[in-house]
């Protein structure tokens, strides 16, 4: 187990590696220079020279990598180039809005999705099967930016149901709820029907196996069989695609926190690309990366603790 | 039939039953009409296809569900099983009826430990959760799980399958059923494990007081457990009787050529078995007549338009027009001597191969398997991360020669095959084909011996591609190694012929195949290339008894057309007795006995090889084993493999010596060698 842990974090460092690397390079392909983007247009030779050495924007790529791998180590991302904050101090404010649209998002997907999924193979072919198939495609189909936009028409600006933009006053938590009920709703919709298809497929895998049979000839009850048994193990393969979701939910964020105007990670990386701003660039995309590692780390530690073959191998 | 009145547990009347399919009504079931005495062992045997597990789950109601019951009842005391509702069914499974599956590796859910599927069966108990865990692990010790208390919180996968049964039959005997159904509790589990298991059995019947209900192909255990036996062929009963009437008396021409198939029963050993020609018939068609006419030896024009009468005798009763009516013949049954089935009269293969070179030689051969990651072995310091799969394995095969390898599951004779056929690498020793080293070889140098050295797979239709026809998958050998402007089309017509499959199958695919059409097609596969030598991984599994008689016998015919040599791996002994030249046994990787087949048979040296033969249950219920236990549990882990003999953990004659060193082979004979400290000797025997 240890072992296990130790071989996947070192992989995880590899990824990260690998990820910041090829970032690296292509924000150096970008025409502008950084340091007219910072000083101004206006700024003199020496004070853009000056700048220059300060940021190693004057040496090699893979040095200046170098140096940005060994300040982050200590937890040091660099300087935000127009305010001159902290990266760090950056990204946590804004990590918050981020972690709770995407936690959200995949939550009510997860609460609705796989409860239906469940419904749908214990009675196939049922009404509530043909249903669900239906909302499945339907909802995948449609892209989350525009689900997004048509639910800020609809519930914001025609019914003025729901606020529009931002995510709420700092510290009022039912107006923040209240923010993030329309961007979740929209990045997660296409998720419901993505597990509740899976499900509903491992679903009906499990239920034709002979330990379901086993279960029935003893005598236990329908829901026990469903909810105990089968479900436990067609679980285990949703878990997998949930920790992979993650990874999609990340990008379905920068569409919603740019549709919405919430101050999140997402719109964050969005804006300073834009803006040449390549700490915040480089700085968000290590958390974002490190982020998903994380979670697909947590998923497969999941199973390895609900399927104890698994565990029996780690 | 007579006294239904107190002594019957169950009574199934007038079963009938159809299965919706996609190719029609297939009548699965037809009148089926038996008693169950209480208190008593029932064995419902018959081949696949004959409906005999469709019985027991039609007793649980726990039919696929295009099935569609059209008349009978099914009555247990005052109840109807056919028509209850539900929730009365439910109240009946696990308390009153229970049952034991066949594949304990499929049928016991893999993520919950046995402590929690144990309380769950007991849910209808108001017991506290200790008393349940508590009766869960009395249970598991009556059964014979060692150190329950703390084995009751294993998962399934951390079981044996011997041990998985085990556990598989004290959950079924947890709330100490009335009646219990057993659906081939045996199948899946190896010779000694069977024995064991059929102990057990007949044990907790006299213990419980429970009745059983024993679903088997297997005559051998049909014979050594039950009480009564009910004949089943493609859907109906043909005959039933207490088991001496059916083993030694048997009415029913069907159940005399059962009989007679079975190779356990055949004491001259002749290269060919005796056969059932013919296949089940379709049952989406309309069914006239006496349902076994078509195959059987003794009909009569009559017996195909009429229905067969039901005849009561003895102890039960036989549907046939030999014993009753216009049709009867005096002489039907013959005396149990005569047989009754098709009996090829092929010539025996003259013994001369005894001198040849061989055209195999394997020497010292070492398989090993990785059991841990570099880096984990080397954190934990151990010295050797693998398993000896196969150790220091020697062999000769010879010209036109037949070795049979026989071991239980785990016995690595699967990796030995696969070793010889260069499908897996070796870590040690030399394997010859005519004289060159072929171990080890790459792909690409091996390529033109894979002409010579052919392979026939251990699972008949799941080796064959569901994609291709058998005109595709019996060619596809030579267009692989190029088929140099042959007419695959002639290739495809002579190779089928030589399996002797009609040409008429070479467009059909494989789900459209039987077993043994299915084996057929590899048969004709590893022929393609004309090989020297085929590798077949248990060529018999999974066929019914009167079809691996044909295959057995067109693998005779073959190798005396053809001049072949065979390596037969495979767990049954009946079987080999009759192919195989020579013998040589695995144990947990190691040759522990070769020698010629007949010797082998008659006069083992090693106590392993014995309790193989001894092993398997006889078709006979006069000669059932008041002691099956010769030997005790379970072939061991590799990862622990023992010190001394390998077999001494479980050998009945081990000596304090046999744990010091691993014994040595010795030559017996000049054809015949064992490894064993303490050889069984016999009183006709030289002792050199």
């Amino acid at each position: 187990m240890t072992i296990y842990l130790f071989k996947r974090f070192g992989l995880a460092a590899v990824v990260v590696m690998a990820v910041l690397l090829l970032l690296f390079s292509m924000l150096h392909m970008i025409p502008g220079n950084p340091a007219i983007l910072a000083l101004g247009t206006r700024a003199t030779p020496e004070a853009i020279a000056e700048y220059s050495a300060r940021m190693h924007l004057d040496e090699p790529v893979l040095k200046q990598f170098v140096y940005f791998l060994g300040s982050a180590v200590q937890g040091d991302l660099g300087e935000d180039v127009f305010s001159n904050r902290p990266v760090t101090a950056i990204i946590a404010e804004r990590m918050g809005f981020s972690l709770a649209l995407i936690c959200t998002g995949m939550g009510w997907a997860v609460l609705l999705g796989v409860p239906l999924g469940c419904l749908a193979a214990v009675r196939p072919g049922s009404w509530l099967d043909r249903i669900t198939g239906v909302f499945s495609v339907g909802t995948i189909a449609v892209p989350s930016f525009l689900v997004s936009i048509w639910a800020l028409l609809l519930f914001s600006i025609q019914l003025r149901w729901l606020p529009a933009i931002g995510a709420g006053e700092p510290g009022n938590f039912a107006d923040q709820l209240s923010h993030l009920v329309l961007p979740a709703f929209a990045i997660g919709l296409g998720w419901v029907g993505y597990l509740a298809r899976m499900v509903r497929a491992s679903m009906l895998e499990v239920m034709g196996e002979p330990y379901i049979r086993s279960a029935r000839a003893f005598g236990l009850k329908p829901r026990r069989i469903v909810l105990g048994y089968a479900l436990r193990v067609a679980i285990l393969p949703t878990i997998t695609l949930i920790g992979m979701g993650f990874g999609g939910l990340i990008s379905s964020a920068v569409f919603a926190e740019i549709i919405f105007a919430r101050p999140g990670i997402g719109k964050m990386i969005f804006d300073a690309v834009s803006d040449r701003n390549f700490p915040i660039v480089q700085g968000g995309v290590l958390v974002a990366t490190g982020f998903y590692i994380l979670v697909v780390l947590i998923s497969d530690l999941l199973i390895a603790w609900l399927d104890p073959r698994v565990r029996s191998s780690l | 039939m007579k006294d239904l009145a107190n002594n019957t547990l169950l009574n199934i009347e007038g079963l009938t039953l159809d299965f919706l399919t996609n190719r029609g009504r297939v009548k699965a079931l037809r009148d089926i009409a038996f008693p169950v005495r209480k208190g008593r062992i029932l064995g419902i045997v018959g081949e696949s296809g004959s409906g005999k597990s469709t019985v027991l789950w039609s007793i649980l109601g726990l039919l696929a569900g295009n099935a569609q019951v059209t008349a009978g009842r099914v009555d247990y005391g005052d109840k109807n099983l056919l028509t209850l509702n539900a929730e009365g069914l439910r109240a009946l499974r696990g308390e009153e009826i229970s049952v034991v599956f066949q594949d304990p590796m499929t049928s016991q859910i893999p993520v919950l430990p046995y402590a929690q599927q144990m309380s769950d069966i007991l849910y209808r108990r108001s017991m506290s959760e200790a008393d349940k865990r508590k009766a869960a692990v009395d249970m598991l010790r009556r059964v014979g799980i060692p150190d329950p208390e703390s084995r009751v919180d294993a998962y399934p996968h951390e079981f044996s399958g011997g041990m998985r049964q085990r556990a598989g039959i004290a959950m079924s005997m947890l709330t100490g059923p009335n009646l219990l159904l057993a659906d081939e509790p045996t199948t899946a589990l190896d010779v000694t494990m069977e024995a064991q298991m059929i102990d057990l059995m007949r044990g907790l019947r006299d213990d419980f007081e429970t009745t059983i209900v024993v679903v088997s192909h297997n005559l051998g255990l049909i014979a050594e457990m039950c009480d009564d036996v009910v004949v089943m062929y493609a859907g109906e009963v043909v005959e039933t009787g207490e088991v001496h009437d059916i083993f030694h008396n048997a009415r029913h021409p069907y159940t005399r050529a059962l009989l007679e198939c079975d190779p356990a029963r055949i004491t001259d050993v002749s290269r060919k078995l005796p056969v059932i020609p013919g296949d089940i018939p379709d049952l989406t068609a309309s069914l006239s007549g006496c349902i076994f006419a078509s195959r059987c030896q003794k009909a009569l024009p009559a017996c195909s338009t009429t229905a067969p009468p039901l005849v009561e005798r003895g102890t039960g009763i036989a549907r046939c027009h030999l014993l009753e009516g216009p049709l009867a013949d005096p002489s039907w049954p013959p005396p149990a001597e005569v047989s009754t089935v098709m009996r090829d009269t092929g010539k025996t293969l003259e013994a001369s191969v005894k001198d040849a070179k061989p055209l195999l030689e394997v020497r010292d051969l070492n398989v090993q398997f990785r059991t841990m990651g570099a880096m984990k072995s080397r954190l934990r310091g151990v010295e050797r991360p693998f398993v000896d799969a196969v150790l220091d394995v020697s062999l000769d095969i010879r010209p036109s020669e037949t070795l049979a390898l026989v071991g239980e599951s785990g016995s690595g004779k699967t990796t030995l095959g696969r070793t010889i056929l260069n499908l897996q690498d070796a870590a040690g020793g030399s394997v010859r084909f005519e004289g060159n080293d072929i171990r080890n070889m790459s792909e690409r140098r091996f390529k033109p011996l894979r002409r010579d050295l052919a392979m026939m797979f251990q699972d008949p239709v799941g080796s064959l591609s569901p994609r291709k026809s058998v005109r595709a998958l019996i060619t596809e050998p030579l267009l692989i190694h190029g088929a140099e402007g042959r007419n695959l089309d002639f290739e495809a017509e002579r190779l089928a012929d030589m399996v002797r499959l009609p040409r008429g199958f070479l467009s059909r695919y494989p789900h459209e195949l039987s077993g043994g059409q299915a084996r057929r097609v590899g048969v004709a596969r590893a022929l393609a290339l004309n090989p020297r030598l085929i590798v077949a991984d248990e060529p018999t599994a999974g066929l019914d008894v009167s079809v691996q008689g044909e295959i057995l016998n067109l693998m005779a015919d073959l190798q005396e057309e053809h001049g072949l040599s065979y390596l037969i791996i495979t767990h049954n002994l009946p079987v080999v007795r009759h192919i195989a030249d020579r013998i040589a046994i695995m144990y947990l990787g190691r040759i522990v006995e070769e020698g010629p087949a007949a010797e082998v048979f008659a006069r083992p040296a090693h106590p392993y090889t014995r309790a193989l033969v001894e092993g398997v249950p006889q078709p006979d219920p006069d000669r059932r084993r008041q002691n099956t236990g010769t030997i005790k549990g379970e072939v061991p882990s590799l990862l622990r493999r023992p010190k001394g003999c390998d077999f001494a953990t479980r050998c009945p004659l081990a000596r304090d010596a046999c744990r010091e060193a691993k014994p040595e082979h010795r030559q017996i004979a000049p054809d015949h060698r064992h490894a064993c400290l303490f050889p069984l000797r016999y009183a006709d025997q030289q002792i050199t």
